[in-house]
Parts: C-alpha cells; sequence; structure tokens
C-alpha cells in the first residue's frame, strides 16, 4: 500500500507541471494586467514602465521558467490586485472559508441523500420513491446561483432567519452551504438508490430476510455497507465539482473563499494568485482521489493495490 | 444596523429563547461596495471607490465639503506667497491613532514619497510638487516645478492624506498597508480580504466624535446579493445598485435610492485622421445630432444621468458650465449634413467599439447608440468586449478606429484635466487626429495661469473650441444609485466620497 501511495504521489509531479504551463498561459493570451491597473488615463510610457517593472516584457519561455524556479523555492509570486502581498499568503487565508464552505454542504448532501435514498429504495415505485426522484432531478437541473439567488431572498430578505452573505457568525454558512449540496445531495440519492436496489436483489439480502433478520438491520447491517462503494466512489469524483461550484457560490454569497478569490483574481488578471489558486486545487483533488481509491481497500478487501 | 441583530441571531435567539434585546450593542453603520481594498497604501492604488474608503482613515490638508468646495481641514488656512508656493498653517493638537501628535514633520514625510517616487500609482497626480520646506513645527510650504493653479486640487485627495511618519519608518509601507494609522474619524480595526473592513471610532478626532462607534465596509460582488443585504437589514448603504433593482428598493419599506452623481462622462472619442469619414466634420456633427443624450439616459440608464456637451460636471473649477445639461439632437438635420458630406442612407458605415461590464450598462448603450446612428442612415461595426482585450485592442494601444465609447473621470477636480490631452502632440490628440492651434494655446496658458479671472476664459473658450471641433462627443455625466436604509440621514456627494463621518441616525 505503502509504495502503491508513493508512485501515485510520484505521478503527481507531471500533471502539475503539465498544469502550471496551460495556467500561466491562459492568463497571459486573455488579457494585460498592466492595461488593467493603469484605466482609461494611461500613457504609453507608463505602460511600458510597469510592464518592464513586472517583467512582462521577456520572452514568454523566459517568464515561465523563472516562474517554475520561484515556485520551487516556495515564492509564488506577489499579487498585483492587492498590492504588494504575497500571492501564497492570500491564498492561504481562504483555504479555511472554503473548506468550511465545502465540508458542511458535502455534510448536508450526506444528510439529505442516506435517508432519501433508502426510503426511495425501500418504497420503490411507491410515492415516497417519485418523490425522490423528482427532488433529484430538480435539485440536478436548477443551476446553483439561481438557487443560491432564491434561497437569500427567502431566508434572508423575506423570513430573515439567516443572514444574507459574509462570513460573520456560524449561521453564515448555512445558505451557502445548501446552495452548493443541492446537486451533489441529488446525484448522491439516486446514486444510493439503486445501487440499494441492486443489493437488495442479491442472495446474501434473500437468505439474511429468511433467517428472520429485522428489514432495518438487513438495511443498515449489510445492503447499505455494501452499496457504499459507488456512493464514495462518487463522492470521491464530486469533490472537484464542490470546488468549482464554490466558485459560483462564493461569488454570489460574498463568502471570503478560494472561489471568490478566484473569480476577482481573474478579473483583474492577478497572474500569480490565478496561478497559486490552480495549483492549491489541483493538489486538493487529487489528493482526494487518492484518499478515495487508498478507503475503497478498506471498504471492500478484495480491491488490492499494488 | 438595527435590523442588522435579527438576521445572525434570530434562528440562535429562537432555538434558546432569549429575546433580541440581548443581543443589543454599540452603533455600528455597515456600507457595502462591490469592490475590495488593495491594501491601504494611500500612494499606490488608481480606484475612486478605493479612496471613498480610505477618507474614514485619514485626513488632508484640504478637504472637499459635500458640495465639492475646498475647506480647510490639517491646514488651518493657507497663504499663496508665489505663483510656485503656498504657505500652510497646520492644525494644533490634532492626533494620530496611537495618539502622538501630527506636526510638520509627519506632512513633509507623507508628501514626499508622492511626489518623488514615480513607482507608486498616484505620483502622476503629484509630481508637479517640487519639495516640502517645514518651517516650524506647524507652518509648511508647498512648492510646484511650475506656476500650478491646481496645487489645492491636488492635495485635496488620499494621496495627500497625511501619515505618521514615525509608524511608517517603523513598519515600513508594506506593513502599513495592512496596519494603517491617520488621523481620521475611524481607526482601522481589521481587514478581511474580499469581505470585511472593520474601523472603529476615533473619539479623539479633532471635528469631534463621528456618530458611530463602529464603521464596517463590506465587498459583496453580486449586485443582487447586495440589494438583498440592504432589503434584509444586513447593510446600511449600498453602492452601486443595479438600475433594474430601482423598483424593488423603494418598494420596500425602510429601504430608499438616492442619486450619487460622479465626476465621470461618458464620452465618445473620434477618429479624425485623414482616410477615415469621421474626418469631414459634418459627419462627426451629424453623429452628434443623431444621438439623442436624454433618450439614452431615459431609456438605458434609468433615468439617471445628465446630458452634457463637454466633458465636465458641477464642481469642477474653471469650467463653461453652459455646456453642461444640454446636448443637440436633430436627426433631419443629421440626414442633411450626411448628403451633404455625400453619403446616402447606408452608404456609410463607421466601426463602433467600446468595453463591456467596465461602466453602468456600457454595451447597452453601444447597442442604442448604434440603433440611433442606424436611424439617420449611417451602420456600425459594433465590437462591444471585455474591458482587457478592449484595452487591448482600442484604448490602451491608442487605436481609435472609428469611434470608441470610454468614461473619463475628474479627480482632481479641476477643467485641465479632460483638456491637456487635446493639445497637439499630446495623447488623445494623436489618437483622434485631431490638432487646434488656438486650442493648444489656450489650454497651455492656463495649465501655469494662476489667474483666477483669466483661467477660466482660457478653459471656457478651448472648451468651446473643443465642442465643435468634435474629436470627443461627450454624451452625459454618469450618476451611480445609492441604496439606503430609511433610518440614515446622508447624501452622496459630488466626491463620490464614503465619508462617514457625515453620515447620522436620523432624529439625531
Amino acid at each position: 500500500m505503502a509504495k502503491y501511495i508513493f508512485w501515485r504521489i510520484l505521478q503527481m509531479i507531471p500533471i502539475l507541471l503539465g498544469i502550471t504551463l496551460i495556467v500561466f498561459l491562459l492568463v497571459r493570451v486573455s488579457g494585460d494586467p498592466v492595461l488593467l491597473m493603469l484605466g482609461e488615463e494611461a500613457t504609453a510610457e507608463q505602460i511600458e514602465a510597469l510592464t518592464k517593472s513586472l517583467g512582462l516584457d521577456r520572452p514568454l519561455y523566459v517568464q515561465y521558467l523563472s516562474y517554475l524556479g520561484d515556485v520551487l523555492q516556495g515564492d509564488l509570486g506577489m499579487s498585483l490586485r492587492y498590492v504588494n502581498q504575497p500571492a501564497l499568503e492570500i491564498v492561504m487565508e481562504r483555504l479555511p472559508a472554503t473548506l468550511t464552505l465545502a465540508s458542511t454542504a458535502l455534510l448536508i448532501a450526506i444528510l439529505i441523500s442516506i435517508p432519501a435514498g433508502i426510503i426511495a429504495s425501500v418504497n420503490r415505485h411507491g410515492l415516497p420513491d417519485y418523490l425522490a426522484s423528482f427532488l433529484s432531478v430538480f435539485g440536478q437541473a436548477i443551476p446553483n446561483f439561481w438557487l443560491g439567488i432564491m434561497l437569500i431572498l427567502i431566508f434572508g430578505v423575506t423570513l430573515q432567519w439567516l443572514p444574507v452573505s459574509g462570513w460573520d457568525n456560524p449561521w453564515s454558512v448555512l445558505l451557502p452551504a445548501f446552495t452548493l449540496g443541492a446537486s451533489l445531495s441529488a446525484v448522491l440519492t439516486r446514486i444510493l438508490r439503486s445501487s440499494l436496489l441492486d443489493v437488495m436483489g442479491q442472495d446474501f439480502i434473500r437468505t439474511a430476510h429468511a433467517k428472520g433478520v429485522s428489514p432495518v438491520h438487513v438495511i443498515f447491517g449489510h445492503a447499505l455497507r455494501n452499496a457504499a462503494l459507488p456512493y464514495i466512489t462518487l463522492i470521491g469524483l464530486e469533490a472537484s465539482s464542490l470546488m468549482a461550484g464554490a466558485v459560483v457560490v462564493e461569488q454570489v454569497f460574498a463568502w471570503p473563499g478560494i472561489g471568490l478569490l478566484a473569480v476577482q483574481a481573474i478579473g483583474s488578471r492577478d497572474m500569480a494568485v490565478v496561478q497559486t489558486i490552480v495549483l492549491f486545487a489541483a493538489v486538493i483533488v487529487m489528493s482526494i482521489n487518492l484518499i478515495v481509491d487508498v478507503l475503497y481497500s478498506f471498504i471492500d478487501p478484495r480491491i488490492q493495490h499494488g | 444596523m438595527f435590523k442588522r441583530m435579527k438576521t445572525g441571531a434570530s434562528a440562535l435567539a429562537l432555538l434558546i429563547g432569549i429575546s433580541g434585546a440581548a443581543f443589543a450593542q454599540d452603533r455600528e453603520i455597515v456600507v457595502a461596495q462591490g469592490i475590495d481594498m488593495p491594501g491601504f497604501d494611500i500612494h499606490d492604488h488608481r480606484n475612486t471607490a478605493v479612496e471613498a474608503v480610505m477618507i474614514n482613515m485619514f485626513d488632508y490638508l484640504v478637504m472637499r465639503d459635500e458640495k465639492g468646495v475646498l475647506q480647510p481641514a490639517l491646514a488651518t488656512d493657507w497663504e499663496v506667497i508665489s505663483d510656485q508656493a503656498i504657505r500652510f498653517n497646520l492644525r494644533k493638537g490634532v492626533l494620530f491613532h496611537d495618539g502622538t501628535e501630527m506636526t510638520a514633520e509627519d506632512v513633509s514625510f507623507s508628501l514626499d514619497r508622492v511626489t518623488k517616487d514615480p513607482s507608486v500609482q498616484l505620483n502622476l497626480f503629484y509630481k508637479a510638487i517640487s519639495d516640502v520646506e517645514i518651517v516650524d513645527e506647524y507652518t509648511v510650504i508647498v512648492r510646484t516645478h511650475k506656476p500650478d493653479a491646481i496645487l489645492l486640487n491636488r492635495i485635496s485627495n488620499v494621496g495627500s492624506g497625511i501619515v505618521p511618519k514615525h509608524y511608517v519608518e517603523k513598519v515600513g509601507w508594506e506593513g502599513f498597508a495592512t496596519a494603517p494609522i491617520g488621523t481620521g474619524p475611524f481607526k482601522f480595526v481589521e481587514w478581511r480580504r474580499d469581505d470585511r473592513v472593520i474601523m472603529d471610532v476615533f473619539p479623539e478626532h479633532w471635528r469631534g466624535r463621528a456618530h458611530w462607534d463602529r464603521l464596517v465596509h463590506r465587498t459583496i460582488p453580486e449586485s443582487s446579493t447586495r440589494v438583498g443585504e440592504l432589503m434584509s437589514g444586513g447593510v446600511d448603504i449600498a453602492l452601486p445598485v443595479p438600475e433594474q433593482e430601482l423598483a424593488r428598493i423603494n418598494a420596500t419599506d425602510g429601504v430608499e435610492t438616492k442619486p450619487s452623481p460622479t465626476s465621470r462622462v461618458m464620452n465618445l472619442f473620434l477618429n479624425t485622421k485623414e482616410g477615415s469619414p469621421l474626418h469631414d466634420p459634418k459627419v462627426r456633427e451629424a453623429v452628434d445630432l443623431a444621438i439623442d443624450e436624454q433618450g439614452l439616459i431615459d431609456l438605458v440608464m434609468g433615468g439617471m444621468g445628465v446630458p452634457t456637451r463637454a466633458s465636465i460636471v458641477p464642481g469642477i473649477t474653471d469650467v463653461p458650465m453652459e455646456l453642461f445639461g444640454t446636448y443637440l439632437y436633430d436627426p433631419e438635420r443629421a440626414v442633411e449634413l450626411l448628403k451633404e458630406a455625400g453619403y446616402g442612407p447606408g452608404e456609410l458605415t463607421i466601426p463602433l467599439a467600446g468595453p463591456k461590464g467596465r461602466y453602468p450598462r456600457d454595451a447597452e448603450l453601444l447597442e442604442v447608440i448604434s440603433v440611433m446612428l442606424n436611424q439617420v442612415g449611417i451602420k456600425t461595426e459594433l465590437s462591444i468586449l471585455e474591458w482587457s482585450a478592449f484595452q487591448s485592442r482600442y484604448w490602451g494601444i491608442q487605436n481609435i478606429d472609428g469611434m470608441v465609447l470610454i468614461g473619463n473621470a475628474s479627480p482632481l477636480g479641476d477643467g485641465y484635466q479632460q483638456t491637456y490631452r487635446f493639445v497637439c502632440g499630446a495623447l488623445w490628440s494623436e489618437m483622434t487626429g485631431w490638432c487646434d492651434e488656438r486650442f493648444s494655446e489656450l489650454v497651455l496658458a492656463a495649465s501655469t495661469s494662476t489667474d483666477r479671472v483669466e483661467r477660466p476664459k482660457q478653459l471656457g473658450e478651448a472648451y468651446h473650441i473643443l465642442t465643435e471641433g468634435r474629436p470627443i462627443l461627450p454624451l452625459f455625466q454618469l450618476e451611480n444609485i445609492v441604496g439606503m436604509s430609511s433610518a440614515i440621514d446622508w447624501t452622496p456627494d459630488a466626491n463620490e466620497s464614503l465619508w462617514m463621518y457625515r453620515a447620522h441616525p436620523k432624529g439625531n
């Protein structure tokens, strides 16, 4: 197992290199930060002077190699939007907000999907099943920015039960986390329902019923454990979509996490910050995938990595 | 901020069964904008919305009142001792937020960097200043390289905010950028990037204590969320409010909207170079007559804005105000002029470019202008680009291919600012291909004139020449909309400042 994990970590290096190159190029072809910074009143001399002082007048490959060299030494560059402040520090201070949001969203998705999936599969073709199916299709179909704005209108503006935006107190996370978790809970409900139905038709479940095991124990003791594999796989796969969804949700709720930072940094062509965010996101997603793969062998010992 | 306590704490209060009264707290005012601070280095930023927040923590020697008139602040009075020098007498007993007293040393130190270091963004406005002489502890003389009529305008901006020398020397400008100290009515407490800046009242402020114990500036990029916060009582003042939200706010009890005039005028810059159809003055006049400025304001801007024939707004010194509040619109005459210039209906095509998302409703403005031009028989090739792409293709590389839409602000509040770049050989003259000897002579004379009688005449005539020459077609003064709680007494001023010292709870 240790050898497997080591190899997986080694494989991350060329992927990360590729990612740095792509992001580096994308940020540079999409617009000139100098023109953005100087605004309407810029003169040609000012543009030239700032371009030079930021090192943007050098050939692209020189800029990229010097960036890579700096990254290896732990220097991810200075932010352009936040004058003279290090990109790494700016990104790091946002991690807690995004992790809080994403983990609450995941928790909400799990808390909704497990009972919903069980009820739907137990009552196959019954009203609860149709209701759960309808809600999960609905949850997947609505765009999260729209859901976010609706939740703000209902719970923030009209009922005034929850804070509208920002991260002021522990209640602030509920609306954005529900918005972010809604579509995930829909996907998870559907997968749990179908894999439970699969398992419920198998011989060992019939045997359990024949032995007189209580239906509750059959579901929680036998069926759920066997249906968990695709469910956990999906959580791993959807981790990256949680990160992507956070970009939109954080913008809507002014949630001061990495997603909001990414949007603002891209808008102002804050190159060092954009590059740092993408590097972080890549490492996080790859780590989650690795953890899920390792978890497999614990849940199902038949799966061996070697 | 009164309703605010309901939001966060209501669920908790319900759960544990205690009353909202237990959450009573100090008087807090919350202001929300769409952008965050770049930091608090007062010399290294270029954004009115940033200065609007900083002004709460810093004072200048001279500051504008709500009408835009310059008033004594950290300087109690001043004397023009030559056309290149002004002596300022400083207010005694002014304290910085750390309790030390402000002296001439601090004034000299504060102005030294912004006037001499070209790497800071505001140096552009201050490099005209040559030196600041300390006469005694409470007197300084500010000198300029050349005679400068707008020295007072220059030093009434945040770039000339007075900072404590001893503190900046200790923490450096980088340290200052995240933990600033000034003499303003509010002192810095905390900055959470992309979330909020928290300031507490500075009770020893020389003007007296502000009405608020705490001032919070929040960053809420999404306008519908900003409005949602306003309507739920989470913020007291929200800006800008998009025009489509006006009705929703005005239909709600407890909140209202107010116009917030800006110094920005939306303009079309025209390529008058040879080879361009706009080289012919008749075609330029036809374009001017084809555009219904009031129509643009009503149709696109929700009635917010004032038409103008010059890039000027009230409060700017030495400008011909008869050109403000008026516009030309005569589509029949436009058709005739085009005919005289040799163009029948549909025979003339002019490129029209502009940014999207830079100014309120910019893309919609371009579309409606295009339709208006179409109605007199001018076809347009419309390019609407995201700001950075627009900069790279047109404005930033000084390439006007036909007409471009740009909004120009006048942060120094003087008429020279929108004219000097049209002097022959200067940037905008080169970009548009327009050069007028008499105009250049007048503007150059005004640039060094300190004669309060002659200067308005010089700039007035220059503006009239520019208006007739039409390398630039000013459309209207941009007005933002501010949404605010009806419980607060505050009126947005001509400086676009969010100086909350002036705001107070109604009835107090």
